[in-house]
Formats: C-alpha cells, structure tokens, sequence
C-alpha cells in the first residue's frame, strides 16, 4: 500500500485505487489500470442501488490480487449490513475482477448495481506532470463489450470491458439488474483487457487484443516456484525472516519481462511510476540478488544489450555501445516529445554492465553468455574511452546534450542539487563525479578478466589492466581532498575537485579504486558521526552547506547506497564496519516492516527512536528490495573464489546464528552459516 | 544515356536503395556477432510494393529482395521507412505510434533497428556550462 491506496501489479500493469477498489482519478492522479505506461481506466465505480460502498476490510492476498470486503452505504457510522459485496481483483494483461453479491436477508432482494468506467488514456508522463491530451475520445458498444477508445493520428490505445453475465452496456458503463435469494448470492467477473492497435494507413489491423491472458493458477505457482527455488533463510534474530521473505515477493512482484524475451524476467525498478527497464536499477538490483536469484542478471544483461546504443543521437543521448537509462511506451515516447525510445542519458550503467557480467560469471561460471555478449562488452568498455570523456582527460563525464528533455545529472543522485562544493556552491557541466571513475575502473579490471579467461585476448586485457591501473593512480592524486583525507564528490569542468563528503566513498571502495593507503580514513569517514546517522550512512555528510536530513541526495539515508557501501567495506577487509552498515539497515527494515523505502531520514539516530521514510509515491522500490540481500552477503562475507564459496561472516551480535541453505551458483548449491559476533551496537546507538 | 547507367543513378539517390546497399557491403557486423535473425520489409508506396530481406547470421548480413518467410515481417509505408533510413524517424518511436505493423519476432526487428542511422543534426558535442550559470539558472548568487 501506498499513501492510503491499495496497489496490484503484474509485470508493467498495475492497479492503484481506493480501498473500495475504485478508481476516480484526476490527471495528476495516479490512480488507475495502467500498462506500458499508459492509464487505460481513469474511472472504475461500483454503485449498488445508486448507493457507494464502504470498506469493512481490504486484503492484499497476492502481489497481483486483492480482495475487498464491501457494504452499500458511505457513512463511517451506520452499515447496512443486509447485503455483503466482495470484489476480488487480478492483474493480468488488464485486470479481471469477480463480483459478488451476497443477501443475508430471508427475503429476495431487487438490485440494480453498475459500474462506471472511462479512461483518460494519460501517459505516465503526463500523470507525473499534469500535461493536456492531444488526441480524441471515442466510447462505443461492440460485441457485447464497452470500447473506450484513444486515438491520435496513427496511435491507437483502446479498453475492452465485458462481463459473464448478461449486462446492459452503455458508453459510461455496465448495468446489471438483478434479483438475489434469500440468503442466497449473485456474481459475474468483469474483464478489462488492454489493447495498443495500429490504425490503418498503409497496415492492415491486427487482432483485436494484444497478448495472451494468464492464468491466475499459473500465477500463484510462479510465485509459489519462486520462493520455493530461492535458498532457504533461518536466523535467531525473527525480523529477518521477515525482511527476506518480504524481499523475494517484492521482487517477484517487481519482475518484468520484455516484449523480445516473454518468458524471461528482470527487476523493473519500483512501483509504480518505474515499472520498467532502468539500466541503472535493474543493474544493481541484479548485482544484489545475485547470490539468491542469478537468473535476473542474465535476463538484465541480455535485454540491455539488445538495447544497446548503435549510433549518435543528441535527442536520445546516444552513443555507440551506451547502456540504457530507461525505456518507456507511452504516447509522449511515440510523438518523441520524450526520448525514451529508450533514453540513454546516464554515465554509470555501461561501464556497471560489464562489472554485473563478470559477478554474474563468477557466480555462475556460465562462460556461454560471456562469449555471446562479448561484443557488448567490449561496446561498453570502449564506451568509455571514445565516449564518456568529455574532457579529454581520462575521467568519466557528463553532460546532456538533450537540453529540454534529457536528464542534467546522469549519476544515481540525479537530484539537481546532489552534487555541490562544501560552500554549497553548484560545478558547472560537465561533471566527473567520484563513483563513475570507481565503476570505470572495476569495469576495465573485470574486463581484462574476461578477456584473458572467455574471450582468450591477452592483448586486450593487458591494456585493460595497464589503463586501470593509470586510471587509479591519477585519480588518488586528483580526487583526493587532503585537508579532508577523503574523495571529492566530482571534478568539475575546470579540473576543480568538488569537495563535500558524500556517501559516493563507500562505492569507492566497492570499486577498488582507493588506494590501500587511503581506504581506513574513508571508512573512518562512513562510519563517523558526519556521514552515519545509526540507521545508515547519509548521502552527504552532515557541516556541508547543502545538508539536510530530508534532502533527497542531500542527508538521508538509502538503504541501496549502504548495501554497497557494505559490500565495500568487505571489499577492503573492514569487516565490524561493515556488520554496523548491515546491522542499521536490517533494524530500520525491522521498523519498515520488512520493506525498506527508498530512502529515509538522515536524523540522527539517537534523537529519533525511529528512521523517518521520506516521503516517495514509489514502494517497492527496486534496489531498496535487493538491498538486504546484498546486506546478506556482505554480513556472511560470501565471496565466490574459483569453483567455491567463500563464507567469511562478521555478523551483528544481535542476528545470533544466521544460516542461508542452497545458495545457487558454479558450486551447484552450497550452504553458509554465521553467529552474530559483532558488538555493533555501540556504534548504531551511540 | 544507357539504361542501366539511369538505373544506378536513380538508385543512388533513393535512400533507401542507398541505405541497404550500404547494409549489405561491408557483409559483416560486429555489432551482431552474438546474433541471427532475418527481417523482411514489405515496403508499400501506392500501388507499388517492394521487398527487402535483411538476413544477419551471427553478424554475417545478407541483404536481397526475397520474399520468403523471416523471423519478422514489417508491412511500411514507403515514405515512412525513407524516414526511418535517414534518422528523421526513430523506428521505436514510429513502432509505438502505429506508424507501421510488425508480425513475428520483436526481438529480430529490433536488431534491425539498430542499423538505422541516428538523427542528421546529431554530433555528439555539447558546449560546457560554467558553475556560474547553473547558479543563476537556480536563482542562485
């Protein structure tokens, strides 16, 4: 739930409404039946006798099905409690909902119940920004269906609504009149499917619906093979149980499949304005569910290769060999007033693909689809050099070159006041941040790591590690802030280095790119009372101008960004570092019920009992889901070495014995044990 | 002026001959290495119709005017597809708007989009923007 709604969704449809299950939206509203990124119901109301409903109880009995418990009247304080109606509502390739009515009277009773249904076929985008349609409306009655029709131009979007019972349908809606036993029941099922059409012109018309509608028992057995198939998690410390079984259905919930690869699924990124491929997102929720569910990194890497850029466009912010940044279907993407088809604009997911290829070898030590995206990988890699330095001086950088649509930071703190100087002053463009040189590196370094062992090039991989290790050297000489003993949070366009202290260190050293030297002052800073709040480490550390506990990149806490900075820490043997990280974030997700919000309160964590969630229409969210997964890995210290697993726990005291069985990989499946050792506490509550 | 002289003339200036010409030449895409499929453009320009069958088998690309089955097949305008060849009209987008019907393999027709060429006025350059007009831009100083 989300702000009072009740949200179902399946791959990229998805139904937010009230907790009656209506839908009466606005365009700036986000409730709605919505697919591929269009609202294809902006009105959905069930009346009994003219009457609203009342909600007595609304259940959540599946990430794709709802039930709701509903009496006639509106009033919060008299019921009428003479009739019962159940809505049971289904995702699919639309929405299917069964309706039942039920009379608790010993008498017959006449009813004249109807639902009222429109759509204003927005555009997410237009939700977003509450933008007017260009096209027109049309609503027909054909074939025993209601047809709300959307069409501009050649671009045709239209919804089918039926029922199984015999109804009266008009072009507002369906009415049913109807005569219930005593004691006895009445139902139908509504059916709402989506259709995306092409109009004439010079192509015929396709089949009426597009898709195949699934199954509900198909569904309920995917899930049910899912949580099945992931390993198996015991620990003393009960909240985790939680926190991990919450993470599997989430992520189930979260799992998207494309037009090209049907039977395959990555993580989208969030509900419910992300529910699409992200090349940033799905990249780091792969990374983080790696060890548990490795086929999601497949499918990633596989889908955003077929996506790979292949030439310039400044409208799309393309270039040869560059990753995705997102991919939409809606009408502002069809009239390209959006560039979405997909956008490219951002620095970090190319060189991030090659590093999830070679975790994902690693893990898996499936070598097969290493050699069939050697050409990407090497697209990406060479990305780097011919592409992403727009300085010309060896570091990764960023500008749009879409001044009107594009994004203007293309890092993962993309809010527009993320990355500033200690004086709170904003660097002009472009911008090298810290992190995008850290991914460059491990990508160069895991590159060359391919190349000698798949794609058997020596030569290739010596130059790989040679530029490496010239990349490193520059960068702890030039990102450094000596008087901070830390790394600047960019350079800017003049070489400059922008100096706050942000959270970007910790990915720093989950890259290797920090010198050995220099990596106990970086920890000693994401553990400082600056940076860590005893929840988390914050975006930007506190005494910086921009600071703000509630600032989205400025001073909360992600639980994405401290699952990395964990693994990071692992990276460079600080291991009770670590194990504090872990331990804030699995007792913020204990406090969140087991789903971690996007981001949370900087405050400190001594002058507020509990993390404060910023407020974001977006829950589940993609990486925040993966993030106690990847916490898992880093508290077990599971690292894969050769054909086996290394299991190198340093775990929270408070977890007492922690024990992950079958976890998948190269090794078949292997189990991994750990006690809670570490007094963390007097670092998160102190 | 001999037939076939006019012919390569008026061939040399249809961007679309053009554009699968210089498909077919270099008869090798690293790009597709990874990949095989085959796309058959059935290319409709009023009462007229052509054929072009670009076939790629692990980035070997073949490109001819068969008719036979392919993995997928696009029924196009004339004057949208010479949009497309030229980067005016970006295949994705005009996918999404109707602007033509794919039947088969999504997947084949994407790896044939990805040979279009990008937008003409696209260079890839951009000029740097200094600190001190992201500040005024924000109201800042």
């Amino acid at each position: 739930m989300s702000g009072g709604l009740v949200q179902i969704l399946e791959g990229n449809t998805f139904v937010v409404s009230d907790d009656r299950g209506d839908i009466e939206s606005s365009l700036s509203d986000p409730t709605g039946l919505f697919s591929f990124d269009t609202r294809f119901l902006s009105r959905w109301v069930l009346t009994v006798n003219g009457q609203r409903l009342n909600a007595l109880s609304t259940d959540d009995l599946q990430y794709f099905q709802t039930r709701f418990f509903l009496v006639p009247g509106s009033g919060s304080v008299y019921v009428d409690s003479r009739l019962t109606v159940i809505r049971q509502r289904e995702v699919a390739d639309g929405l299917r909902e069964e309706l039942r009515v039920l009379n608790h009277e010993s008498e017959p009773v006449d009813l004249h119940i109807r639902i009222d249904a429109a759509s204003d076929f927005a555009d997410l985008f237009e939700v977003k920004d509450a933008l007017k349609k260009k096209g027109h409306y049309r609503a027909r009655v054909a074939d025993l269906h209601l047809v709300l029709e959307y069409r501009r131009d050649t671009y045709v979007r239209e919804t089918w609504i039926s029922s199984s019972s015999p109804s009266d349908i008009d072009e507002k809606g369906l009415s049913f009149s109807i005569t219930v036993p005593p004691h006895g029941e009445w139902k139908t099922a509504l059916d709402v499917v989506v259709s995306s059409e092409h109009a004439e012109g010079a192509v015929d018309r396709p089949t009426r619906i597009r898709g195949q509608r699934h199954v509900r028992g198909d569904m309920e057995r995917g899930l049910e093979k899912w949580l099945q198939k992931a390993p198996l998690l015991e620990c003393d410390w009960e909240p985790l149980a939680q926190i991990y079984r919450r993470c599997l259905t989430d992520l189930a919930a979260l799992r998207f499949s494309t037009l090209t690869m049907p039977d395959r699924s990555l993580p989208a990124a969030g509900l419910p304005w992300f529910m699409t491929i992200f090349g940033r997102d799905s990249i780091f929720t792969s990374l983080q569910a790696l060890p548990f569910a490795p086929e999601l990194a497949a499918t990633t890497l596989l889908a955003l290769a077929e996506r790979q850029g292949t030439r310039i466009d400044d409208f799309r912010d393309e270039d040869p060999g560059r990753i995705l940044h997102e991919m939409r279907y809606g009408e502002l993407t069809a009239f390209e007033e959006r560039p979405h088809s997909p956008y490219y604009g951002n620095a970090d997911a190319t060189p991030l693909y090659v590093v999830l290829l070679d975790e994902y070898e690693r893990w898996t030590g499936d070598t097969k689809l290493v050699r069939d995206l050697e050409h990407a990988a090497r697209a990406a890699l060479n990305w780097i050099d011919e592409y992403a330095d727009l300085q010309d001086n060896g570091y990764v950088s960023y500008q749009r070159r879409n001044k009107k649509t594009g994004l203007e930071n293309q890092c993962w703190k993309d809010s527009w006041d993320s990355i500033s100087y200690r004086n709170g002053d904003l660097p002009g463009f472009p911008r090298a941040t810290c992190e995008l040189q850290g991914y460059a590196y491990d990508a160069k370094r895991r590159g060359a790591r391919l190349a000698r062992l798949v794609w058997r090039d020596p030569a290739f991989a010596d130059r790989l590690e040679k530029e490496a290790a010239d990349l490193k050297r520059r960068f702890n000489r030039d990102f450094w802030v000596e008087d901070g003993e830390y790394f600047a949070v960019a350079l800017d366009s003049d070489g400059r280095q922008v100096d706050s202290l942000t959270s970007n260190n910790g990915h720093l050293l989950w890259s290797g790119i920090v010198d050995k030297s220099k990596a106990r002052a970086v920890a000693r800073h994401l553990l400082g009372s600056r940076l860590f709040s005893g929840w988390g480490v914050r975006t930007m550390a506190e005494g910086e101008a921009r600071y703000n506990p509630i600032g989205y990149h400025v001073g909360t806490v992600w639980p994405f960004d401290n699952s990395f900075i964990a693994w990071g820490l692992r990276r460079y043997g600080f291991k009770e570092e670590a194990a504090c990280v872990v331990a804030g974030i699995m007792e913020a997700a204990e406090v969140f019920n087991g789903r971690l919000p996007e981001a949370f309160g900087g405050y400190p964590r001594k002058t507020t009992r509990y993390p404060v969630q910023y407020p974001t229409a977006c829950s589940p969210q993609a990486w925040s889901t993966g993030a106690p997964l990847l916490l898992l890995r880093a508290g077990l210290g599971l690292e894969p070495q050769g054909d086996n697993l290394i299991v190198d726990p340093a775990l929270p005291k408070r977890m007492g014995s922690l024990e992950v069985l079958d976890l998948p990989g190269r090794w078949k499946r292997i189990d991994a044990f750990g006690r809670g050792r570490v007094d963390t506490d007097r670092v998160t509550l102190c | 002026m001999p037939k076939g002289r006019a012919d390569s003339v008026a061939a040399a200036a249809d961007p679309v001959t053009r554009f699968f010409a210089a498909l077919d030449e270099p008869g090798h895409l690293a790009t597709f290495e990874g990949d095989s499929a085959g796309v058959r453009l059935d290319v409709l320009d009023g009462k007229k119709a052509e054929r072009w069958h670009v076939s790629i088998t692990r980035g070997d690309v073949a490109v001819t005017h068969n008719g036979g089955p392919a993995d997928a097949t696009v029924r196009i305008d004339r004057r949208h597809l010479e949009a497309m060849v030229t980067g005016r009209l970006n295949a994705q987008a005009a996918f999404l708007r109707g602007l033509f019907a794919c039947d088969g393999s999504v997947g084949a027709f994407m790896m044939f989009q990805r040979c279009l060429p990008g937008p003409p006025g696209s260079t890839g350059r951009v000029a740097p923007i200094p600190s001190k007009t992201v500040m005024a831009q924000r109201g800042m100083k």
